[in-house]
């Protein structure tokens, strides 16, 4: 008994000893001298093991194993110890800088998500709260809320498409939505109270498809409805966006328009980064068109259930693709669509 | 729309110094913009871009009239002339008059009806200037009369139609609709079968004419036509649009009769065109003006608050000064102090109704780049976010994760739906596809990641592809039903690797997962390799190797494992929340166990079994999990290791011990299992 006590002080000894010196390993010449020190003949575990054959026999096999399983802890720091030493020596090995590194891995998002999140990082600083509508929708919000009857031309502006689905008594056929705007009365259905501040981007369909057009798009919607709302506030925001997104060189203008669902309509243009407005290959006139806007029609605020005598606002929406296109300088739209990973991967 | 206007010719009406690329900018800025100036000759051709609710500015005329008003308001100086001979004596020339017997069966379809017929005609090629103009719109000259009728719908947006007298069997003119099937052979040689309700003219004996859209090729004007009848009108909107849609046919006539002409320029443009006809085609007057025009429109009377004009404008502009804008527009306007009344001139009276209408023509031609710009001032509303955000945060993750994004059509064909299975009453067909490769609304993103994957194999074998899109299945009575799906496919990857990408993204969403092996698994996995993912008992996605039916479909020759799961359930889940746990004082025991089991045996089976059999164990990780023939056919390894903790100490050896043979026990009970020494 005494003696295993005495055995495992000693052994406790040489363990501490053995990190000791392990901790302080300078160089390979340290680590050598202490394998000698360790598991050498004088080594103290040695002188240990020397010592069990002077023994009695019912105390051999217990201190065999303390010694052994003292030695494979050793063996282990001593492992542990060399890894690190190891190490330490390779970081004085020259290295050449300009061979490739070890990369992780790092895909790519699409450029379509890449100008949303940008876009969605400008309106929220103003305030405007992101919101989701459906892509299939009801006549009633897609055309009619929108100030724009059953049979009325101003449809055919749309190339719309529509689902095969029995219409609804109330809200008409069932639409792929041509444009955002649907989410217009939506929104003012679910806010009932103004302010509204609200953007929505979505999926839009079309049957159409050429250099600027693909049958699927994505479109950006804007509304602001408040008490006292004004063109040079739509001035306003549009200079805000476009400085921001384009280029604090970048101004914007407001030409005349016409759409069912606002009054005073808007076409909004950008000037063109190339020429500033001089007209060129590009733009030819110097400005760039970004998309309509105007101020909510009336008949429209009431549709969404909001007395236009004490409430009015403005809204805008273009396609998020064409401001990919004018930012750059994409001639062609369609490769967005096309996902060949050699133009994913260059975004 | 989209018109030609060669300068000279709006010169004729308009007299002004300005050069003609500033004319172009004051067009664009507060008018119709002016899309490009093209310089040809000596001469300049706009290029004007006309919204449907400006037809009056669809001629060189109404250009020239609403250049007049801009540039007048902007204090430069311009005069506006009328065309020659819009005022003339209509009186025949002849003392025998030709009789025309006209006959309208509805009034609604043809508000005013004027016709006039000349005779002594010479059919023969229009003077030089006449030509050219045609030519510069892209209009085919003809023959001296049938330019005069195209030559006025560009000079005063009036569409036209002239008929040979001789040619209209007894002297009738009938307008009345068509009935359905009627057919009639137009000037273009076509032979059209038409919709019911199409306006149409009859002589006593057939159909001369396809109202408002083409004339009929049997009453035509000839080289040999002496006697022409002059006929210049207006149609019913709604019915000339609903023809050209039934017959898939427009024309420029009908485009510009579907927007409504201006009724009250009617008999003006028959005097041009009897004036032209006199001077280009020796005519004289061989009848009475017949001009039908029962019921007259009235001219609304719109009051505009001056109040609400600068709340829109956002500046105080003077009364006065908008007064006079809608004066240079055309408007009768009575000024009070605190409103203005305005009636729209003849040629406005479709698009404008409201006060707001008066409030984008004063604001327009005041000037919107006259207008400051200013940010809203107004109170920031609290709103509820959408998960846009998220899902930006979301891609972001994935990308980093090493995965690309794609964006594909979410309109697919018949052959990627079918690989989906998705029941017939689950379907959002498309009513008018544009081609068959775009016809139904996708219920599920993966075959469109798959044909991605198929489409760039060769440039890339190991491809790791996501998408974020609504998916759209069929509800009775309702709209679609549109979840939001996050779909992954990862070329060259097995069952794990997909699982590992899944466990991640759950950790970035903050919701826990569960794995579960269905029997109704998504039919684009293989049945063995492939399970449901749930938050709790709901499923939000599946998971699995890409079945080699699909693959083969694909021609995709290396293994696919993908997944689908369902943003909008899960997002609708509550977020896992963290709570403080005291980090542990004593180091826990490490000790790893190898057992044989059946390979039937679920990982989620041993763990919950070692985990009931003691308390002692607060981890229970997979270390390693393999088959071989020595184990045994139908049997697997699996070594684990044990994390043993507790708060008050560091189990001692016998404490693990103890429970290290419980566990042992529990296991050879539960499922007979062998542990490995």
């Amino acid at each position: 008994m005494r003696y295993n006590q005495r055995m495992d002080k000693k052994i406790r000894e040489i363990i501490s000893q053995a990190k000791e010196k392990l901790e302080n390993v300078k160089s390979k010449d340290d680590l050598e001298q202490i394998y000698v020190d360790l598991f050498g003949k004088n080594s103290p575990l040695t002188s240990l093991t020397k010592k069990i054959s002077s023994l009695d026999l019912s105390q051999k096999p217990k201190a065999g194993q303390q010694i052994n399983k003292a030695k494979k802890g050793l063996e282990k720091l001593y492992e542990v110890a060399k890894q690190n030493t190891r190490y330490r020596i390779q970081d004085t090995t020259p290295i050449d800088p300009t061979a490739p590194g070890k990369k992780q891995e790092i895909g790519h998002l699409h450029l379509v998500s890449q100008a949303i999140e940008e876009i969605v990082e400008i309106f929220t600083r103003l305030g405007y709260s992101l919101q989701s509508y459906p892509e299939i929708d009801w006549d009633f919000y897609t055309f009619e809320s929108l100030n724009m009857p059953k049979d009325h031309p101003a449809r055919d502006e749309w190339e719309t498409f529509f689902a095969k689905a029995k219409p609804d008594s109330k809200l008409g056929n069932q639409v792929l939505t041509p444009h955002t705007s649907n989410s217009q009365v939506r929104e003012m259905q679910r806010v009932k109270n103004p302010p509204v501040r609200m953007i929505n981007i979505a999926r839009c369909y079309r049957r159409q498809i050429d250099v600027s057009h693909t049958p699927m798009f994505h479109q950006f919607e804007g509304l602001l409805i408040d008490k006292k709302v004004s063109i040079p506030n739509l001035k306003g925001t549009f200079d805000f966006f476009t400085q921001n997104f384009f280029g604090s060189d970048r101004v914007t203008r407001l030409r005349p328009h016409h759409f069912r669902f606002t009054e005073p309509s808007f076409e909004v243009d950008v000037i063109c980064g190339i020429c500033k407005g001089f007209g060129c290959r590009i733009c030819k006139s110097g400005w760039l068109e970004l998309g309509g806007a105007g101020m909510v029609h009336p008949k429209v605020l009431k549709a969404g259930g909001i007395d236009p005598e004490k409430y009015m606002g403005f809204a805008f929406g273009w396609g998020v693709e064409r401001t990919i296109a004018m930012k750059t300088n994409l001639p062609d739209i369609r490769p967005l669509y096309q996902n060949d990973i050699r133009f994913l991967e260059q975004f | 729309m989209n018109i030609k206007i060669p300068v000279s010719w709006l010169r004729e009406y308009l007299k002004t110094d300005v050069a003609a690329k500033t004319l172009a900018n004051y067009l664009t800025l507060c008018g119709p913009s002016v899309e490009r100036v093209e310089k040809k000759g000596s001469d300049y051709i706009f290029d004007v871009e006309i919204t449907s609710n400006r037809f009056d500015a669809a001629s060189v005329f109404g250009l020239a009239r609403e250049a007049h008003a801009i540039l007048s308001s902007q204090n430069i100086k311009s005069t506006l002339t009328s065309p020659k001979g819009i005022n003339l004596n209509l009186e025949p020339d002849v003392a025998k008059h030709l009789a025309l017997d006209v006959l309208i069966k509805k009034d609604t379809l043809c508000p005013r009806f004027a016709v006039i017929v000349v005779d002594n005609v010479k059919v023969k090629p229009s003077p030089a200037y006449i030509r050219s103009r045609l030519e510069a719109s892209g209009i085919r000259a003809i023959n001296n009369i049938v330019d005069i009728s195209n030559y006025l719908m560009l000079e005063m947006g009036q569409p036209m139609h002239t008929f040979d007298f001789d040619k209209i069997i007894g002297a009738k003119m009938i307008l009345t609709e068509a009935q359905l099937g009627e057919k009639i052979t137009t000037l273009d040689g076509s032979t059209r079968s038409l919709p019911a309700g199409s306006i149409v003219i009859r002589d006593s004996k057939r159909l001369i004419d396809l109202c408002g859209i083409m004339g009929g090729a049997n009453s035509r004007v000839s080289r040999r036509t002496k006697r022409v009848v002059i006929f210049v009108q207006s149609y019913d909107p709604v019915q000339i649009r609903k023809t050209t849609q039934a017959l898939g046919f427009r024309t420029e006539a009908a485009s510009r009769f579907e927007k409504g002409v201006d009724v009250e320029q009617i008999p003006a443009a028959l005097s041009r065109a009897v004036f032209l006809a006199k001077q280009i085609a020796g005519a004289r007057i061989a009848s009475e003006l017949i001009d039908i025009y029962k019921n007259a429109p009235e001219s609304p009377k719109i009051t505009l608050d001056f109040i609400k004009l600068n709340n829109y404008l956002g500046i105080n502009l003077d009364p006065l000064a908008a007064a006079n804008i809608l004066a240079k527009l055309g408007f009768e306007v009575t000024k009070a102090e605190n409103q203005l009344q305005a009636v729209p001139p003849s040629w406005r009276s479709r698009d404008i109704e409201d006060d707001v209408d008066l409030i984008e023509e004063i604001a327009r031609i005041y000037g919107y780049h006259n207008l400051p710009a200013k940010l809203p001032s107004g109170q920031i509303p609290r709103s509820s976010e959408s998960r846009l955000k998220d899902i930006i945060e979301l891609k972001k993750a994935l990308k980093f994760l090493g995965l690309t994004e794609i964006i594909s059509y979410s309109i697919i064909s018949r052959d990627l739906l079918q690989l989906t299975k998705t029941p017939t009453s689950q379907i959002v067909e498309l009513a008018n596809p544009l081609t068959e490769i775009w016809q139904f609304m996708r219920p599920s993103i993966l075959p469109s990641l798959l044909q991605t994957l198929t489409q760039n194999i060769n440039l890339s074998q190991n491809l790791k592809l996501f998408e974020v899109a609504k998916t759209y299945i069929a509800q009775k009575n309702a709209l679609p039903k549109q979840d939001l799906m996050l779909s992954i496919v990862l070329a060259g990857a097995d069952f794990y690797r997909v699982k590992g990408l899944i466990e991640n993204v759950f950790e970035i969403l903050k919701r826990p997962l569960r794995w579960q092996a269905s029997s109704k698994n998504n039919p684009l996995f293989s049945p063995n390799q492939s399970a449901e993912i749930k938050i709790g008992e709901q499923v939000v996605g599946s998971i699995g190797v890409v079945s080699s039916n699909v693959t083969d479909f694909f021609n995709i020759k290396t293994p696919v494992a993908a997944a689908e799961i369902n943003l909008t359930k899960i997002y609708q889940l509550p977020v896992t929340s963290y709570q403080y746990k005291p980090i542990p004082k004593y180091p826990p025991v490490i000790e790893d166990i190898s057992a044989i089991f059946a390979k039937a045996v679920s990982v989620a089976e041993i763990v919950e079994t070692i985990k009931k059999a003691t308390v002692l164990v607060k981890k229970v990780e997979v270390i390693d999990i393999f088959e071989s023939e020595k184990i045994g056919e139908n049997k697997k390894s699996v070594s684990l290791k044990l994390t043993y903790q507790k708060t008050t100490a560091t189990p001692t050896q016998s404490e693990v011990d103890e429970q290290k043979a419980k566990i042992i026990a529990s296991l050879e009970k539960e499922f007979r299992a062998k542990i490995r020494k």
